[in-house]
Formats: structure tokens, sequence, C-alpha cells
């Protein structure tokens, strides 16, 4: 078993123009074994992107207070390709576009990383292993020859996020709102890829606005955020609970004192 | 003017470049463009300083080596026509081609044998022999090179293949001049692959001319990879007629200092060019590209796009200039330069020069000269990939673009392994 820790985790982010910093969590805290699946729920601008973009290390986000760590290991000093290497993966919400390299060379180069430089993979195991995992995500053969998300639809691009997900392997994946922009039967075979990863080696962390992926991938555990922080942690019943009350609801419950973007409107409704 | 920039003019020179029997109007050819080389000025292209290059340090006593070398040999199996320097490794068309009518050879035989085709082509639409000095020397001196013809209305779905080695293995002259004539209607590609043997310090001269007739379509791709050693001077021109098309792909892989002309004159009403160039400078390398597109047909189109990678302490100048006549009604002349900076030791230039003479046109231009993306390496890097490994992608993919143009898989994958080889080594020196 593997465990991810989040400890008082602290994060700025500095604004490009002006250079003034604003702290945006303030002290998250979070465990999670491989084995498990959990879900972080919250309204918009909590900073549940800040928390998985700093668990992968995005290096626009600044820790100034707390611990990531990795059965027990710091993760602080370690950069992106070194986190990605140590079993982590991100499916980023808005993906990079990238002409000139294909997305199964890519995804070769992504699986070779964490090979010994000789003993890179078979190319015929490769591919074998995408075409099952592209035909899992009802994904066309000829994706895998196209640029890596250039031009790709917004569903397209999730789907490709999955695919490499199935691809790469990692010990612990953050999915951040996988589920936005995706109808119902994009959502099913999105989620059918990530149940097909489960097992007890694997572990899950879904961002979402949305009870409704919870329908698809079953949450052991499930969080809310709100300024900054995880003001309340339940089984999946809590996301039910939030579906009726909202996040006002919640917050006039537990009595905090954070501004909402906006206010009101139920979760169930992805916050909006 | 640099000492440099001055051809000794020694007889012995002329005399040695002549072909074997070469017929009278050549050799007066020769003589007419000899006695200009003195009148006329180095070609200017802006901001590219390339007079102190020893690109006239030509030898009045050239040695010829008539053995293949055996990697020359095994290279030309995928291809029709082989030269090292001088000496021809290969012509070889398919019967069916030949039966339509298609000829390929070199220079010197298509010369002797189709001596009126050649006369009425050379240095006639594309190129002429007085424009500089530079031009004037490849036409007096012109010691080498291949000659395709296609007739008209053949078209032709395999791509013809030319392997043009400089032949440095000792002192000698790289004079080289390949004629592509397209006739009318004509529709077929042809692949020119540049390389050198040898170490031996030579300059290079080579120009290529393509005159598409009428309705004709060429694509033309190239991938250049002269030695370290060798300054090279690289003129490829197009004249097009009416509604003619050519597609020209580039990619300049020199190890050397380099200066590049790329032009295509747009005569014909509708005709149209893509022109596709791709670069990389390495360690303290000079480039300077220059690609023209001059639009005189009215309703002619012509879109330039360049793409080039820094590393170590080199320079790279891409000038795009698009040129509009008056009296091309409706033509149009877009272009893009685009520079990525791999090395802060790096100087590079994106020029765009629109000159516009008419008022019913469409010309525009986008140009940039900038650092790696940063949110691509992100992403890259965070699905495992090294910063080397990611940065080394994210610039494939700045160049690879144009890939898919190039016809022959052998050729492009020498393409990626060049870009490759050369990133390596500049990202090792930094």
């Amino acid at each position: 078993m593997t465990t991810l820790k989040v400890s008082d985790l602290h994060v700025s982010v500095a604004d490009e123009e002006t250079k003034a910093t604003k702290e945006i969590l303030k002290g998250v805290n979070l465990t999670m074994n491989t084995g498990e699946t959990h879900a972080i729920m919250g309204p918009n601008g909590t900073g549940k992107s800040t928390l998985s973009e700093t668990i992968m290390g995005n290096p626009k986000y600044i820790v100034t207070k707390g611990d990531i760590t990795l059965d027990g290991e710091s993760l602080l000093d370690k950069t992106v390709d070194e986190r990605a290497r140590a079993g982590l993966f991100l499916a980023m919400q808005y993906p990079a576009e990238i002409k000139g390299i294909t997305n199964s060379e890519f995804m070769r180069a992504a699986v070779n990383a964490t090979r010994p430089a000789d003993k890179p993979i078979p190319i015929r195991t490769f591919l074998k292993q995408l075409d099952h995992n592209l035909d899992v995500l009802n994904m066309s053969a000829d994706m895998a020859e196209r640029y890596l998300n250039e031009g790709f639809s917004g569903g397209e691009k999730k789907r490709n996020e999955i695919l490499q997900l199935m691809t790469i392997k990692p010990t612990f994946a953050i999915l951040d709102e996988i589920d936005s922009g995706l109808d119902i039967d994009a959502l099913q075979v999105v989620s059918k890829g990530v149940n097909e990863m489960m097992s007890p080696d694997f572990g899950v962390l879904m961002i979402t606005h949305y009870q409704r992926l919870l329908n698809y991938i079953h949450p052991d555990q499930v969080h809310v955020m709100m300024g900054g922080r995880i003001v309340k942690t339940g089984d999946d019943s809590l996301a039910k609970e939030l579906e009726r009350t909202g996040y006002a609801g919640l917050r006039a419950e537990l009595n905090l004192d954070v501004d909402l973007v906006d206010e009101d409107v139920p979760a169930g409704n992805g916050g909006r | 003017m640099p000492k440099a920039a001055v051809l000794k003019k020694d007889p012995a020179l002329l005399e040695s470049s002549k072909f074997a029997s070469e017929p009278q109007w050549l050799t007066d050819l020769r003589q007419r463009a000899w006695s200009k080389i003195d009148d006329l000025e180095m070609p200017i292209f802006a901001k590219i300083n390339y007079h102190s290059w020893p690109l006239l340090n030509l030898t009045a006593d050239p040695g010829i080596n008539m053995s293949i070398p055996q990697t020359v040999v095994n290279e030309s199996a995928a291809y029709q026509f082989a030269s090292v320097g001088q000496i021809v490794a290969k012509a070889k068309l398919s019967e069916k081609l030949i039966k339509q009518g298609v000829i390929l050879c070199d220079l010197a035989t298509a010369i002797k044998e189709h001596g009126d085709l050649v006369k009425q082509f050379l240095f006639s639409k594309a190129i002429h022999f007085d424009e500089d000095r530079l031009t004037a020397a490849n036409a007096a001196l012109v010691n080498g090179g291949a000659f395709l013809y296609v007739p008209d209305d053949v078209e032709i779905d395999e791509p013809i293949n030319l392997l043009q080695f400089q032949d440095s293995r000792q002192t000698t002259n790289f004079v080289n001049h390949t004629l592509i004539v397209a006739g009318e209607n004509s529709r077929f590609k042809v692949l020119q692959r540049l390389a050198t043997v040898g170490e031996t310090e030579n300059p290079a001269h080579v120009m290529v001319e393509i005159v598409a007739a009428a309705g004709s379509y060429v694509k033309f791709s190239a991938l250049d990879s002269l030695a370290a050693q060798t300054h090279s001077y690289i003129n490829r021109r197009g004249y097009l007629d009416r509604d003619a098309r050519i597609d020209w792909t580039v990619g300049l892989f020199n190890d050397g200092n380099t200066v590049a002309d790329f032009d295509s004159d747009l005569v014909g009403v509708g005709s149209h060019t893509e022109m596709q160039t791709v670069a990389i400078s390495t360690d303290r390398q000079t480039q300077g590209i220059d690609t023209q597109v001059t639009n005189y047909g009215a309703h002619s189109e012509g879109n330039i796009l360049q793409r080039g990678i820094l590393l170590g302490a080199s320079a790279l100048v891409f000038n795009g200039i698009g040129k509009i006549i008056k009296g091309a009604h409706g033509s149009k002349a877009q272009q893009e330069n685009r520079v990525l900076m791999l090395s802060p030791k790096a100087r590079g230039d994106a020029d765009p020069i629109l000159l516009i003479d008419e008022n019913d046109v469409i010309a525009g231009h986008a140009a940039s000269v900038g650092r790696i993306n940063q949110d691509q390496l992100y992403y890259l890097m965070s699905r495992g990939l090294t910063k080397e490994v990611a940065q080394r992608l994210v610039a494939r993919g700045f160049l690879g673009v144009v890939l898919s143009d190039i016809p022959m898989a052998e050729v492009r994958e020498q393409m990626i392994a060049m870009i490759e080889r050369k990133l390596v080594n500049g990202q090792r020196t930094e």
C-alpha cells in the first residue's frame, strides 16, 4: 500500500502582472491510500485546482507551509517530472496542444520515462495495450496518430487524458474536473476507463463540481473544500446532501465565514 | 569589399569547370558570366552578413576522386539519381517513365544529349546569370548537377529522388546546378538530398531552377546537411506560369555557415506557391535564409512559412519577403516566420518584409522570436519526461509540422534524427 499525504498545506500564487501573491490554500489535510477513491467537491474559486496542481508540482504554485509526502517522503523539492516518475498523474482541465508530436509517440516516451534507458517497452507490446485502451474509450485508432491534443474537441481532450492515464498506469491519479463539458455518453466512457484502472495498487482523487460523476465512479470518501480548506469529510451520502442543501447550506451549518462566488446555487447544478 | 568576396580570376579555374566537349553556347554563357563577375555586386540580404565567408575561395586545380564511397552506394538504393561531386553514381528511371518521355540525368549528359531543351531553360527563366556576383560565378563555373524534364500532361505518383553529395575528400569546387522543367499540366514530386562526404574545407554553390509551365504542379522537398567546414550558398528559384503551382519544403540542417536564397516568381495568372523552410543553427554557426515570393500575375498566391531553432551561440536570420508588382490584381501574399531560442547566447531574427505596389490584394505576416512554451513543457513533464526530453519533443514538434510534406520515409527519419542529434548536442553544451 502506498500513501499520499497532504498536511497543513498552505499555497500562494503570484499574479502574473502585479506580482502580488495571494494565499489560496490555507491549511489542507488529506490522506489517501492506494485502493481508495476520493472526491473533492467545492464551489468555484475555492482552491480545488490549486490543490491538484500543487500536488503535481506546477511551478506556478508556491508552497508556503506544510508538506506533501508519498510514503513519508516529501515531494516538495521534487520537480513535476520526478513526481510523475514517482507515480503521480494529473488529468488536466486544460491540457496543452502540441503540434508536430503524435499522441502515440508521446505516450511511448512517457511509458519509457519510468523504464531503464536500455529497456524501452517493445513497440508491439505498447501498440497492443494502446489498441485495447482506445477500444475501452471508444476512440478511433487515428486518434493515436494525431498531433497531441491539436484540434481536439473538449470531449476528445478529456478522453485523451484518460487514455494517457490508462497507458502510463500511475500509482495515484488526480482527475481535475474530468467530467466538465462531457455529455452523459462520454462521461460513461471516461468513467469506464477509470474504473478499469481500479486495483489495490491504484488510488484516485477526483475533483468535481458535479455529483453526477460520482454515480459512475463511486468514492470511498467525499471531501468538501471551501475557502482553501477541507471543511467536511464523509462518504458518498455527503455528495447527495450537498445536492440538496448547496454550499451555502453547508456554510451555514458549519458556521463558516467564506465568500461563495455563486451564492445559493445547489451543487447539483455544478455550482453555477 | 572584403577579400573573401572577391574571386581570383585564374583562367585555369574557368577551364577546369567545363564539361567534356561542351557545346559552344555553354562556353559562351560561361565566358559572358566570367567577364561580369567583378562588375556585379555580392547579393544583399537584409541583416545577413556573409561577406567575410570564403564562398569564392575556389581552386584553379580541383582534385577529382572517381571512387564512390560505399555509404553513397548504399544510400543511393532509394534514389533515382545519385552523384558525388562531378561523378554520377546512379541515374535510373523506371521504364514506364522513360516511355512517357521523362528525362533524368546529370547536367553534363543533358547538355550533350538534350542540348536544345537545356539551352531553352538554363539561366533563362528562373535565375539569370547576371543578377549578382554569385549567380554569375555559378553560370561561369558550374561543374555538376542534375536535369529533370517531365513532359506535358505527364503525372507521376512516385517521388523522383535526387541524392547529391559534395565531394570534400580533397580540395575541389562544388558548383552545382539542378534544372527541373515541368511541362504543361504535369504533376510530380521531387526530393533533393544534399550532403557532404570528406573532411576538406570547400565552399558549396548550389542552385536549383524549377520552371513550371502552365497548369503544372511540382512538389519539391529538400533536406540539406552539408558539413561543418562547408560554407554554403544555396539558391532555389521557381518560375511559375499560368495556374502553375510549386510547393517547397526545405529542411536546412547544414552544420556550417549557410546563406540561402529561396524565391518564387509568380509570373502567370493564378499561379500559386507554398514555401516552407525549417532550420536549426548550432554552436557558432550562422545561417541567413531569405525567402521571397514575387507576385507578377493577377490572382496569384504565395505563402511563406519559416521556422527555426537556435542553440549554442549561433545566429539565424529569417527574412520573408512578399513583393506584389503593380498589375497583380487580386493576388495574395501571406507569411509566417517563427524562431525558437533554446539558448540565451544565440541570436535570432524573423523579419517580414512586404513590398506592395497594388491595391486590391491581400497581404499579411506573423513573426515571433520566443522561448519554449512553458505550458507545453509542464504538460509533457507531468507525464514523467525529463526537462531535456520534453524540450526536444516540443522543439521537434515545432519543426515537425513540415515532415508530412517530405515524400520519402527514409528522409523523414533522417530529418528527425538530425533534429534529435542537433538538439542533444546543443543541450549538452548549455
